[in-house]
C-alpha cells in the first residue's frame, strides 16, 4: 500500500495558484510598463501600471498567510491559526509602518 | 531607463530566478552587492529591488513547486513566526553590531556551515521506510532520486527557530531573504532533505522579504521601473532552473550550496577588512 500524500495537498494548490495568479498579473504589468517607458519616454500611463504591478506583487505572499489562516480555522488546528495570525500582523505592521513613514 | 540597463537587471533577476528554485535563495545575497559596486544604485534603492526579486523568485518558486508535497508549510509558517520577529528587531541590531563585525560574523558562519555541508555530503536526511511516522512537524514526499517515497524528521527545532530568527533580522538590513542562513542549517543540522529545506525557504523568503520591501516602498526607495526587468527575469529564471534542477541529484545541489556559501562568506570577509 503506497502511503496517502494527497489529502496533505489541497491548501498547496491553492497557494499555487493563488501565487501563479498574482505573479503572473504582476508580470504582465510591469512587462507592458517597462515597455511604455522603453519605447515612449515620458508616457503618463506607464508610472501608474507599474504602481498597480507593484502592489500586486506585494500583496501576493500576504494573501498566501492569509489564506493558510482560513485554512487552518477550517481545520480547527488553533496553534497554526496563532502562528500563521502573528505572521500576517506582522505583514499588516509593515503596511502601518510605511504609512506612517509616507506621511511624515 | 535604457534598454541595456534593462537588459543588464533582467540577467541578475535570470540568476536569482534559477538559485531561487534550485536552492531557496531569493538571490538578495549577489543581487545587492552588484546593484550597488557595478550598476552604482543606492544600497536602500539595492536593497528595495532585491526584497522585489526575493517575493517575486518566492512565489515563482512555490507555485511552481505546488502538489509536488516538498514545501513544508506547518514547518515554514512556524519558522516565519521566529522570522518575523527577527526582522522587527533587525533595527535594534544594526544599532548595536558595527556592520563590519556583522559582516565577518556572516563570513566566518557560511564558511563553518559549508564546511559541515561537505563532511555530510553523501549523507541523506531521508527514511525510505515510507510508512515511517514523520512527527508532527516532518514530512513526506514522492523523491525522484530514489524513485519512491520518503520520509523525514525535524530535529533540533530550536536551532531552526534561531537561524530563521537570525535570517528574519538580516533580511531588511541586507535586502536578502534569508535563505542562505536557512536552507544550510535546516539540512546540516535539522534533518531536513535539502530539496524539501530549498522549497520550505522559497516559500517562506517571500513573506519575509515583503515586509521589509512594503516599507522601502513607503519612503519611496523602490523604483518600480528598475524592479520590472528584474521580477520579469526571475520569472524566465525560475522556469529554466525548475527544468534543469529536476534531474540532479542531492549531492551536486549541495556542492552548488557549499560553492556559494564559499563565495558569499569570503565576500563578506572581504568587504569587512575593507
Amino acid at each position: 500500500m503506497k502511503p496517502d500524500l494527497r489529502g496533505l495537498s489541497a491548501l498547496e494548490l491553492t497557494i499555487g495558484r493563488v501565487l501563479r495568479l498574482g505573479v503572473g498579473a504582476s508580470s504582465v504589468l510591469l512587462a507592458a510598463g517597462l515597455l511604455l517607458t522603453l519605447v515612449h519616454e515620458g508616457d503618463n500611463v506607464a508610472p501608474i501600471v507599474l504602481t498597480i504591478a507593484i502592489i500586486i506583487l506585494l500583496a501576493t505572499p500576504a494573501a498566501r498567510v492569509a489564506i493558510s489562516v482560513v485554512e487552518y480555522i477550517r481545520e480547527r488546528d488553533w496553534l497554526f491559526v496563532a502562528l500563521t495570525l502573528i505572521v500576517l500582523l506582522t505583514l499588516a505592521g509593515s503596511v502601518v509602518v510605511a504609512f506612517w513613514n509616507a506621511e511624515s | 531607463m535604457t534598454v541595456s540597463l534593462a537588459a543588464v537587471i533582467f540577467a541578475a533577476g535570470v540568476v536569482a530566478g534559477s538559485l531561487g528554485i534550485v536552492l531557496g535563495l531569493g538571490g538578495g545575497i549577489f543581487l545587492v552587492p552588484f546593484l550597488t559596486l557595478a550598476l552604482g544604485f543606492s544600497v536602500k534603492s539595492a536593497a528595495a529591488i532585491s526584497l522585489t526579486t526575493v517575493i517575486a523568485t518566492s512565489s515563482a518558486a512555490a507555485a511552481a513547486r505546488a502538489g509536488k508535497h516538498l514545501m513544508n508549510l506547518r514547518l515554514g509558517m512556524l519558522l516565519e513566526v521566529a522570522t518575523a520577529a527577527g526582522s522587527l528587531l533587525g533595527g535594534i541590531t544594526a544599532q548595536i553590531v558595527a556592520e563590519s563585525i556583522l559582516q565577518r560574523m556572516f563570513g566566518v558562519v557560511a564558511i563553518v556551515v559549508a564546511a559541515v555541508m561537505l563532511a555530510r555530503v553523501n549523507r541523506r536526511n531521508v527514511i525510505s521506510d515510507p510508512h515511517a511516522d514523520p512527527g508532527r512537524l516532518g514530512s513526506r514526499f514522492h523523491d525522484a532520486e530514489s524513485g519512491g517515497v520518503v520520509t523525514y524528521r525535524i530535529k533540533r527545532l530550536p536551532l531552526a527557530l534561531f537561524a530563521s530568527f537570525i535570517a528574519g533580522n538580516l533580511s531588511s538590513l541586507l535586502g536578502i531573504g534569508g535563505g542562505v542562513i536557512k536552507v544550510p542549517v535546516l539540512n546540516a543540522w535539522c534533518g531536513m532533505p535539502l530539496r524539501a529545506a530549498a522549497a520550505t525557504s522559497a516559500m517562506m523568503i517571500g513573506v519575509t522579504a515583503t515586509g521589509g520591501a512594503i516599507i522601502f516602498y513607503g519612503r519611496g526607495d523602490l523604483q518600480p521601473l528598475a524592479a520590472a526587468p528584474a521580477v520579469l527575469g526571475v520569472q524566465f529564471g525560475s522556469w529554466a532552473g525548475l527544468h534543469l534542477s529536476e534531474h540532479a541529484s542531492a549531492k551536486w545541489l549541495k556542492l552548488l550550496m557549499v560553492t556559494i556559501l564559499v563565495i558569499v562568506g569570503g565576500m563578506m570577509f572581504t568587504k569587512s577588512m575593507g
